[in-house]
């Protein structure tokens, strides 16, 4: 009889990553045949795909971790790594936006008036709904870290209701920053101003809506006790990402929100 | 800078002390005049010691800013974005630019093909003077030959001066 003699997780053969470019080629083909014709089919299929991608992929790693125990110590390192390198590049991905954002705000061209915020902007008080957001963003990050200490604890209720309270928080933000945009006086069409504010607050409402997803995925496991007391990596993930979001949601708010509205 | 001055403030003493660079000689100094006064049974003032702590960088004096920034506008390479920001910046300050700074920038302006600074440049020191009504006709009048040689008009003579 063989077995492996080694502690890494040879994985089985998966359609997954097959569908998973399928579901690129579509999204991005669909989204270019979308700007172009009156057609959403492409686009359509490829969310899908991607979403059923996405099911199927995660239920497999978490049918090899928690059921088949493949996630050895040497394992869950690789997949530290992984985790930590993603959330980089998205740090990188983000850098992109403030980028253009300071380009245009920190030397304003003559045609937005040669001053920030531009002429004919009405910025969204940064000490409204903003701040309040923000309170929201820290608090989750406060009680993501209770979920965490509780979890690390053994103490089950305490790790289910801080991580509910994180969700809840979380959503929470997106409904008023959703409340907020619908509300707002300007829109990303407005020059250059609502171009770098829509794109920067967009993307991280999207990542918003990721960190939410990812921790409610880790509430159901939790529930179902999947997670013990020294092994719940796919938990620690999603509170890493969170902690990001909340992060990258400082920066926005005290460049973009904040110095981005003072008036001259 | 100007050279900190130490005050021990006593009804019947009074000890300055001019401190060119090391401040700790003044407070040696004090603490000795201050033990003094303190074994006189006289009644005695003594209110606490007003010390300068300033820093010991030697700040920019008037004509060592506007040559910097006279020079940042000079740079023959500056490009739009440099021209745009260090204007932003400049205008950021609690000053009106001399005529000597203006004078460099409306250049760069000129290297640059972009007139609608030039002229913003002009609205902006206006701006700027806020209530000063005498400062605007002044920098005109010594930018004039070079808004000459360049060619840029003024707001006023544009008619865009007024909403």
């Amino acid at each position: 009889m063989t077995r492996q003699t080694h502690a890494y997780h040879m994985v089985d053969p998966s359609p997954w990553p097959l569908t998973g470019a399928a579901a690129a080629f579509l999204l991005t083909s669909g989204l270019t045949t979308w700007m172009h014709t009156q057609s959403l089919m492409l686009l359509t299929a490829g969310l899908i795909l991607t979403l059923l991608t996405a099911y199927q992929w995660w239920r497999d790693i978490v049918r090899e971790s928690t059921f088949l125990g493949h996630h050895t110590l040497p394992v869950q390192k690789g997949l530290r790594y992984g985790m930590i390198l993603f959330i980089t590049s998205e740090v990188f991905f983000f850098l992109g936006f403030f980028w253009a954002f300071f380009h245009s705000s920190l030397a304003p061209t003559p045609e937005l008036g040669g001053y920030w915020p531009p002429a004919g902007i009405t910025p969204i008080n940064p000490f409204e709904v903003p701040l309040l957001n923000t309170a929201l963003l820290l608090s989750s990050g406060v009680t993501v870290t209770w979920a965490h200490h509780s979890m690390m604890k053994g103490c089950r209720t305490q790790a289910i209701q801080a991580l509910t309270l994180t969700i809840l928080l979380g959503f929470y933000f997106t409904t008023l920053q959703a409340e907020e945009y619908f509300e707002a006086p300007f829109t990303i069409a407005d020059g250059v101003y609502g171009a770098t504010f829509f794109v920067a607050t967009g993307f991280h409402g999207l990542h918003v809506i990721i960190g939410s997803t990812f921790l409610t995925v880790c509430l159901y496991r939790q529930v179902k006790y999947h997670f013990t007391s020294n092994h719940h990596f796919g938990f620690e993930a999603a509170a890493w990402y969170w902690h990001f979001v909340d992060v990258v949601w400082l920066f926005l708010y005290a460049s973009i929100y904040w110095w981005g509205s003072l008036p001259l | 800078m100007r050279a900190p001055t130490v005050y021990l403030h006593n009804k019947h003493r009074t000890v300055s002390t001019a401190v060119s660079g090391n401040m700790f000689r003044a407070v040696f100094r004090l603490s000795a005049a201050g033990s003094r006064s303190l074994t006189r049974t006289r009644p005695c003032y003594s209110a606490p010691l007003a010390a300068r702590c300033y820093s010991l960088v030697k700040e920019e004096t008037d004509e060592e800013f506007d040559s910097r920034w006279a020079t940042y506008f000079s740079n023959p390479d500056i490009d739009a974005w440099e021209l745009r920001k260090g204007m932003n910046t400049l205008i950021g300050y609690d000053l009106v630019p001399e005529p000597k700074i203006l004078d460099s920038a409306l250049r760069a302006c000129r290297r640059l093909n972009d007139l609608a600074s030039a002229i913003r440049i002009l609205e902006a020191v206006r701006d700027k003077a806020g209530p000063h009504k005498d400062i605007y006709p002044y920098l005109i009048q010594e930018l004039k030959p070079t808004l000459t040689e360049l060619g840029i008009s003024t707001p006023e003579e544009l008619g865009i001066d007024k909403l």
